[in-house]
């Protein structure tokens, strides 16, 4: 083929024809402006001889033509412009040259010597506007001949080894790229000798091109001052694009079979990429492997991919390559789930089964931590979290490739010697990631824990990082309403988030937001509701398990961790009551039940608090009545004198006082199971705590309230009827007229005055036969005489307002009687 | 210009990311369909030549990268096309939300003379699938909103209506660049004087 070489020799006469215009100087003006203000000079000119070119390839003049596309092409001879400048005068002055390539195709096929043509324009002065017109003649030549197709093609990849400069022969071999896209040989080698080529040379051809244009693109990093470095590392970013659509022909071509890429195209790249040592050259291309060729191919080639990778320059971001691969190939698996052939054998849709997709990229990611020393250990993370998307997405009944991975990654972090990382360390993010996904992708934390290694890969958070995440897991359960059903789960539950059910040794010392922990043991809380068992027997062993591990987290935290453990037992002993008829020994089970109770109820009273426990026992003692169980009134008369004493060592308070007295009497108000042994000293003890109240309106309210406990109390005496002991009441009563006539504040005074006719006038309508009107009579008279000495207020308003309400309900009874009603007969209103 | 010069059109294919644009080429040049997802990169073209009217034209068929990182060298390849083709799959309500800003984009970046009258036509690609995102009328009401920009529903997979949309692309780059040829006579009297007989004009002989 040596006839297409460069002619040596110099004529005068075609040397003439095609020195075209010199590229324009510069002048001092912004970069920008600068080039600008060159380019659009160069466009200028293109569109001015692309005039003339295409007006004398319409008069026929082919050499005129030639010579104004010599001219227009010797625009791209500049060094002046910017890549993406360039790109833009390339972009015009190649769609002109198509003119010049529809005129020619139209020549040849009337006839015109094409071989002429393809000498003549190798006279071209300068190389540039040569090597272009040889590649759009030759281009041509192609496409008349085919049986010079493949020793033209070599010719010209070799030629174009002329232009050294990087932009130049970069946008140069991308124009020779561009131009051979449809005639490039797409069929199956064969044995015997084909001029017009085959796959193997179109693959052989750009394989040399991407080589030389690799060269070229990774040559511009050591070309210029140090300090421009940063420049041109932008340069050639916008220039990757040029080199990476060699690729993108390799993966056109059809004849490019799973073999031959396996065998020839991918080797053929690889090797280019790893040998050029260029951190910038190899995570773009790898990054473009993964792009432009198909899932198919890349199921086939990881190891050899992934090796690769490996042996990457420290400077690549291998983590990232990785990652796209994995991402690829876990959305094409899931792509193809509804196309392929069912397929039973575990392996994901799309995948062929000889593939083990997880085992390969495990494996490789292993080797990858392994060999590539200066990898952050984020990115060592973020590679883990790839791995578990992938397994999720492809295998997702595969809960033990994820403790796989988490495996592996304790595995990392021992290696490394990390041991607690702190909260904001990148790799602590990473890792919460790697930690969430599983919370977040099965939503239920029984599955999580199945992860033997998730609690142990836990661990090498540091305390914020493990109770932040701790909060996570517990939202998620919650949101989930996951049922965690037998104790050991409860206990591994437990375990998991026990940043917040205990202190920890690493706990930082110093002062704890109580807001915060409120909020946190709220959640925790709302989680024990969820400790549920289907079964009696082991709900109690939950429970059980639960209050060893609960009461160990301190003052604070079992305040709101312990009640909710004391009211699930409540509802457990409902649930033996139920079940009464299946098991001989419920009864025993409901003693043992409140024994639990009542040991976790004095844990708190231990932790010195007074109230809540106080309202526990009351809560449980209304329980042991209604459930009955054997020998439940000794454990419920345990339960309230438990509530008294609570209520006379530890409430101090007088609010709280009346509070709690007025809790403690509407409960045993409610109990019928006491007999008159046990009855009458509870009774007894109500009023007498009533009346020892420190403030004489608290009194009054204390046995105005007790008074009901006499009326409509329970017990066996009354055989668990209402006891309707009258003249009691009525004594209760006056008393707290008594009392109330000692308070000095009238305001005061006649508020209580009001209360107590209310009280006079409920136990008058049922039936209570030692009240009388005229004892109505005299209160009434009694808040007559001292309304007008009120100021008036908005209280005393208040205060009215309740009196007048009363007189107009007394009102209604008089016009309206009820049919069994009392008779108001004598009231004064 | 003669009738009989070859006629050289170029078209821009754009839209989002995996809705089917090499594919919808491929079918349209090659009559191939390949399940086999391969990104493109950059921006490429291929020919074909076709009748439009009993003229005899080449169209040049640019197909393009649907993400932005791939166009590392910016999109000077916009420039000078005479119809651009705007790409969404029906199944993919996302890909139709970004129609406006692939259209913008283009206009911008091209800046072609009167871009309001600029032929645009738009493919609801993937009809073969289930289910849909995006249906029938609503594209037809973009398609209005945008002074009637031709719509069709194709399936690059089953060849549906993809000769029928590239017959209809060609058409509408064909009429654009008549009247591009129209605006181009601002060049120099002087070449229509040395040839008196040839005008330079796009064959009507109206001189001005």
């Amino acid at each position: 083929m040596s006839s297409y070489q460069v002619g040596l020799g110099w004529n005068k006469h075609y040397s003439k024809i095609f020195n075209g215009g010199m590229p324009t100087t510069p002048q001092q003006l912004s970069p920008v402006e600068e080039q600008e203000k060159l380019l659009d000079e160069a466009l200028a000119t293109v569109k001015n001889e692309a005039f003339k070119m295409k007006r004398c390839l319409d008069k026929n003049k082919l050499m005129d033509a030639l010579k104004s596309a010599s001219v227009m092409l010797g625009e791209l001879r500049t060094s002046l412009l910017s890549p993406k400048s360039y790109y833009e005068l390339y972009m015009s002055i190649t769609d002109e040259l198509r003119h010049m390539e529809l005129f020619l195709i139209d020549e040849f096929q009337k006839g015109r010597k094409v071989s002429d043509l393809y000498e003549l324009v190798q006279y071209a002065g300068n190389i540039v506007p040569r090597l272009y017109l040889l590649i759009t003649v030759g281009l041509v030549y192609i496409k008349s001949n085919q049986m010079f197709r493949r020793d033209l093609l070599k010719d010209l990849v070799e030629m174009c080894r002329g232009v050294q400069h990087p932009l130049r022969g970069l946008f140069l071999r991308n124009y020779l790229l561009q131009c051979t896209r449809n005639v490039l040989p797409d069929v199956p080698d064969s044995d015997s000798d084909n001029p017009e080529g085959t796959v193997k040379d179109s693959i052989d051809f750009v394989l040399m091109n991407f080589a030389e244009m690799n060269k070229l693109w990774v040559r511009m990093q050591h070309q210029g001052h140090s300090r421009e470095r940063q420049h041109r590392e932008r340069e050639r970013e916008e220039l990757r694009i040029l080199v990476g659509t060699n690729l993108v022909r390799l993966s056109q071509l059809e004849s490019v079979t799973l073999e031959k890429y396996q065998k020839s195209v991918l080797p053929g790249i690889l090797e280019q990429v790893v040998s050029c040592r260029d951190a910038i050259a190899q995570e773009y291309l790898m990054e473009c492997i993964i792009q432009v060729f198909p899932d198919e191919f890349h199921i086939q080639t990881l190891n050899p991919f992934l090796k690769s990778c490996a042996e990457l320059e420290s400077g690549v971001n291998v983590k990232n390559i990785v990652i796209s691969l994995m991402e690829r190939l876990a959305t094409y698996s899931q792509r193809t789930d509804g196309m392929s052939m069912a397929n039973d054998s575990g392996s994901p849709m799309g995948v062929p089964m000889d593939v083990q997709l997880f085992e390969v990229f495990s494996e490789q990611v292993a080797s990858i931590i392994a060999t590539r020393q200066y990898l952050p250990s984020e990115d060592m993370v973020a590679l883990q979290v790839a791995l578990v998307n992938l397994a999720l997405k492809c295998y997702p009944d595969r809960v033990d490739y994820i403790d796989k991975v988490m495996l592996g990654s304790v595995e990392v972090f021992q290696r490394l010697g990390l041991e607690r990382i702190e909260y904001n360390e990148l790799v602590a993010k990473e890792l919460s990631k790697l930690l969430k996904i599983p919370v977040d992708h099965y939503s239920n934390i029984l599955t999580v824990l199945q992860l033997k290694h998730y609690a142990a890969l836990m661990q090498h958070l540091d305390y914020y990082g493990r109770k932040s995440l701790s909060m996570y897991i517990l939202t998620n359960a919650l949101d989930s309403e996951t049922v965690i059903p037998s104790q050991e789960e409860v206990e591994q539950a437990l375990s998991l988030v026990s940043t917040l059910v205990t202190d920890q040794s690493d706990q930082p010392a110093g002062e704890v937001d109580m807001e915060e922990l409120a909020e946190e043991q709220s959640l925790l809380a709302r989680l024990i509701h969820q400790f549920k068992s289907e079964s009696a027997d082991q709900q109690y062993l939950i429970l059980n398990s639960a209050r060893k591990i609960l009461g160990s987290g301190g003052q604070q935290r079992i305040k709101h961790t312990l009640p909710p453990l004391v009211f699930q037992a409540y509802q457990l002993a409902f649930k033996y009551r139920d079940l009464k008829a299946e098991d001989d020994i419920w009864e025993k089970k409901c003693q043992k039940i409140f024994q639990f109770c009542h040991s976790t109820i004095t844990a708190l009273v231990k932790a010195e608090l007074a109230e809540l426990p106080l309202r526990l026992f009351l809560q449980g003692a209304l329980a042991i009545d209604q459930i009955a169980f054997d020998n439940h009134e000794t454990v419920a008369y345990e339960f309230l004198s438990q509530a008294f004493s609570l209520y006379e060592d530890e409430i101090s308070d007088s609010k709280a006082q009346l509070a709690a007295i007025t809790l403690i009497v509407g409960t045993l108000e409610k109990i019928s199971c006491f007999s008159e042994e046990n009855a009458e000293p509870l009774i007894t003890q109500c009023a007498l705590a009533a009346s020892k109240l420190l403030k004489k309106p608290d009194q009054c309210r204390g046995v105005a309230t007790c008074s009901h406990l006499l009326w409509s109390g329970k017990t066996l005496a009354s055989n668990k009827q209402e006891m309707h002991d009258g003249k009691r009441v009525v004594e209760c009563l006056k008393k707290g007229v008594r009392i109330a006539n000692q308070c000095m504040d009238i305001s005061v005074q006649v508020q209580l005055f009001v209360e107590l006719l209310n009280h006079y006038v409920y136990f008058y309508e049922n039936g209570n036969d030692q009240v009388t009107v005229q004892m109505l009579n005299q209160l009434i008279g009694k808040i007559r005489e001292e309304s007008p000495n009120l100021e008036s207020s908005e209280e005393t308003e208040q205060i009215t307002k309740h009196f007048n309400n009363t007189l107009d309900h007394l009102r209604a009874r008089i016009e309206n009687p009820e049919t069994d009603g009392v008779s108001y007969e004598g009231i004064e209103i | 210009m003669a009738s009989n010069k070859k006629i050289l059109l170029k078209v821009v294919i754009l839209g989002d990311s995996g809705v089917g644009k090499t594919s919808l080429m491929n079918q349209y040049i090659t009559k191939k369909f390949s399940n086999q997802y391969k990104a493109t990169i950059g921006a490429d073209f291929l020919t074909k030549e076709l009748i439009v009217d009993d003229r005899a034209v080449t169209m040049q068929i640019w197909d393009t990268a649907g993400q932005e990182r791939f166009q590392s060298l910016g999109v000077a390849f916009y420039r000078g096309a005479d119809c651009c083709v705007l790409v969404f799959d029906v199944t993919a309500p996302n890909t139709f939300k970004s129609l406006d800003s692939w259209r913008d984009e283009f206009l911008i970046q091209a800046s072609p003379r009167e871009p309001e009258n600029f032929p645009f036509v738009l493919l609801g690609n993937k009809v073969d699938l289930e289910p849909r995102g995006i249906s029938t009328k609503r594209a037809q009401q973009w398609c209005q909103s945008k002074n009637n920009i031709p719509y069709f529903e194709t399936s690059a997979k089953e060849a549906l209506n993809v000769e029928q949309a590239f017959q209809c692309i060609a058409r509408n780059a064909l009429s654009q660049q008549n009247q591009n040829d129209d605006l181009y006579n601002e060049f120099p009297d002087q070449i229509k004087l040395s040839q008196p007989s040839k005008s330079s004009g796009s064959g009507d002989s109206c001189a001005c």
